[in-house]
């Protein structure tokens, strides 16, 4: 392994998020912006295929004001960062990303091993890593629990529905990681300082894509609402009513549902 | 004559998507199944057209039938194609999609096809809101998951063909399968089910939930960190956005905040009931109905009255 690409995406904090519960909309301004979490575990994949083969790690990245995620991403471990910040990346979607992605990926000359997280936290669409193997002409492997590079090939252990997948991957791969892959450590005081001094280039969306057409997103959003709360609501606790009393009230309750 | 498609690892879940399918629109039906021809013949009683059957060998990951499926998508050039939401099915889909281009709805939901465009609704934020999306699209590629659609009733007079498709080796290669023995958990079909979480501060504490499922004769569930951090209960038992999403007549949450992540796990349960000590956690606005205590002074006493 000479190098390893970890892809992570910055992503707002869904915790910032207001509803308004009247309109059901979505309040997004003053919303912070956050390493996406499943992708502390695909970094830290990426770290510890370093430690063990000592490859080039470099980060990639690409959405809208990436660069305010360097420090974070650097410090947990890359080598350096590569980074698109374009307001096109507004509306997104998985070919979007992935087209994107691989043109950065291609502009670097490839990788021996390519290693994405399961999902992000915003769309959660689970798509960017295979998407990405079928545009590099890649190997794809989703839902990786555990990785290993022995020799040029690589093997990984799946875990699926009805247990786990041992694999053998020969040639250039993108993985998926599960977060049962590794425990990421909090980044030291001095990696948090070193991370400043790694190298970080940023590219502009022309020099990766040749064709804009190529990016625009096929899925239009129609809405976005939170979802529709039907439930009663009903405390039945309210007014002080003691354990006993709330249980009655509650059994009375389910039995009048049908659910008892 | 459109041609749509459904691929999926179990003939159960193919069954659900091609009734989804047949309540959608018409068209010629084929579907990629792993089946045998038992099996397959169900499959067309239950509406599809033709049937594919998948019989990977044991060095042969599932995936690999995804370089089959891109030439011969080409050729049938499918209007839709609806993937069953498995870890495998999610991979395949999504490496299908970019391969042909296409546009991929993820965990779709309310499917539909309005003036020439398919709609459909996802999650999104992790549970805190509903994304609408469309395409025009000449394909169009959607994965759902178990429980989103009915199978049809079965009509035995309908036949068709039932053919078999050989993978492509690709350069990952299979060296075991080990099956895990997770027990029975049975959470997707449960009527009644118990999840705990991290209101429970004593991993001993958990004795109160399960007298209290036993006495419901409920199934034991738990939010993602009694399982994936704590440890406390294997993973198959917990839901939210990553894990499971169920829909029993009723839920006790118990010790459970709330989050957008876990009650998209719960959406569609029939009633939803919170016992939690925090008046202001957001399961009171989730749930219809709640009793704010400690769990352990009502457990025993609602465990009792049972």
């Amino acid at each position: 392994m000479k190098r390893v690409i970890v892809c992570y995406k910055w992503v707002p904090d869904g915790a910032d998020i207001r509803i308004d519960e009247r309109t059901r909309t979505l309040a997004m301004d003053g919303v912070s912006w956050t390493l996406n979490d499943f992708d502390r575990n695909a970094i830290e994949a990426g770290v510890q295929i370093k430690a063990a083969t000592g490859c080039d790690l470099i980060g990639v990245t690409a959405g809208v004001d990436t660069e305010a995620s360097g420090k974070d991403a650097l410090s947990r471990g890359l080598d350096s960062l590569y980074y698109l910040s374009d307001q096109a990346m507004a509306d997104a979607d998985s070919r979007t990303t992935s087209e994107v992605l691989a043109g950065m990926i291609g502009r670097l000359g490839g990788a021996d091993l390519v290693i994405c997280s399961e999902a992000s936290d915003d769309e959660y669409a689970q798509q960017t890593g295979p998407r990405l193997a079928a545009l590099l002409g890649y190997s794809s492997v989703t839902c990786v629990s555990a990785l290993s590079p022995s020799g040029e090939s690589l093997s990984a252990s799946r875990k699926l529905e009805e247990g786990v997948e041992d694999v053998e991957i020969a040639g250039p791969a993108v993985v998926s990681v599960v977060p049962d892959i590794n425990q990421p450590p909090f980044p030291s005081v001095k990696q948090i300082l070193g991370a400043k001094k790694k190298p970080s280039q940023a590219v502009a969306l022309a020099e990766v894509v040749g064709d804009m057409d190529r990016i625009r997103p096929q899925l239009r959003t129609d809405s976005l609402l939170a979802p529709e709360v039907s439930r009663k609501r009903v405390s039945l606790s309210a007014g002080g009513v003691g354990a006993a009393d709330a249980v009655a009230g509650l059994l009375k309750a389910l039995a009048a549902e049908g659910v008892l | 004559m459109s041609t749509q498609w459904v691929i999926a690892e179990t003939a159960a879940l193919a069954a659900e998507l091609i009734g989804g399918l047949r309540d959608l629109e018409d068209g010629v039906l084929t579907a990629f199944v792993g089946v045998d021809a038992t099996e397959a013949k169900t499959l067309i009683a239950l509406g599809a057209d033709r049937v594919v059957a998948l019989a990977p060998g044991n060095s042969t990951p599932w995936e690999d039938y995804v370089f089959p499926l891109v030439d011969r998508a080409r050729t049938e050039a499918p209007d839709l194609v609806l993937v069953g939401a498995t870890r495998r099915g999610r991979g395949l889909a999504a490496f299908l999609a970019a391969s042909l281009d296409a546009p991929l709805v993820s965990d779709a939901k309310a499917l539909s096809r309005r003036e020439g465009r398919i709609q459909a609704d996802r999650m999104v934020l992790g549970g805190l809101a509903v994304k609408t999306v469309s395409t025009d699209a000449a394909t169009v590629i959607a994965t759902v998951a178990a429980g989103v659609y009915a199978a049809r009733a079965a009509d035995l007079r309908r036949s068709g063909p039932i053919e078999t498709l050989e993978p492509v080796a690709g350069r990952v290669r299979v060296t075991g399968r080990r099956l895990k023995d997770g027990g029975d958990v049975n959470l997707a079909g449960a009527k009644r089910v118990v999840g705990v979480g991290r209101g429970f501060a004593d991993k001993a504490d958990l004795a109160l939930a399960e007298a209290l499922a036993t006495a419901l004769g409920a199934e034991l569930a738990c939010s993602r960190p009694i399982a994936e951090f704590f440890k406390w209960m294997p993973e198959e038992r917990y839901i939210g956005i990553s894990g499971q999403a169920i829909k029993p007549d009723l839920y006790i949450a118990v010790g459970i905040s709330g989050q957008a992540q876990h009650v998209y796990g719960i959406r569609d349960a029939k009633v939803i009931v919170s016992i939690n000590k925090d008046e202001t956690a957001p399961i009171g606005q989730k749930a219809d109905y709640s009793i704010v205590g400690d769990l352990k002074e009502v457990l025993p006493v609602l465990t009792g009255a049972l």
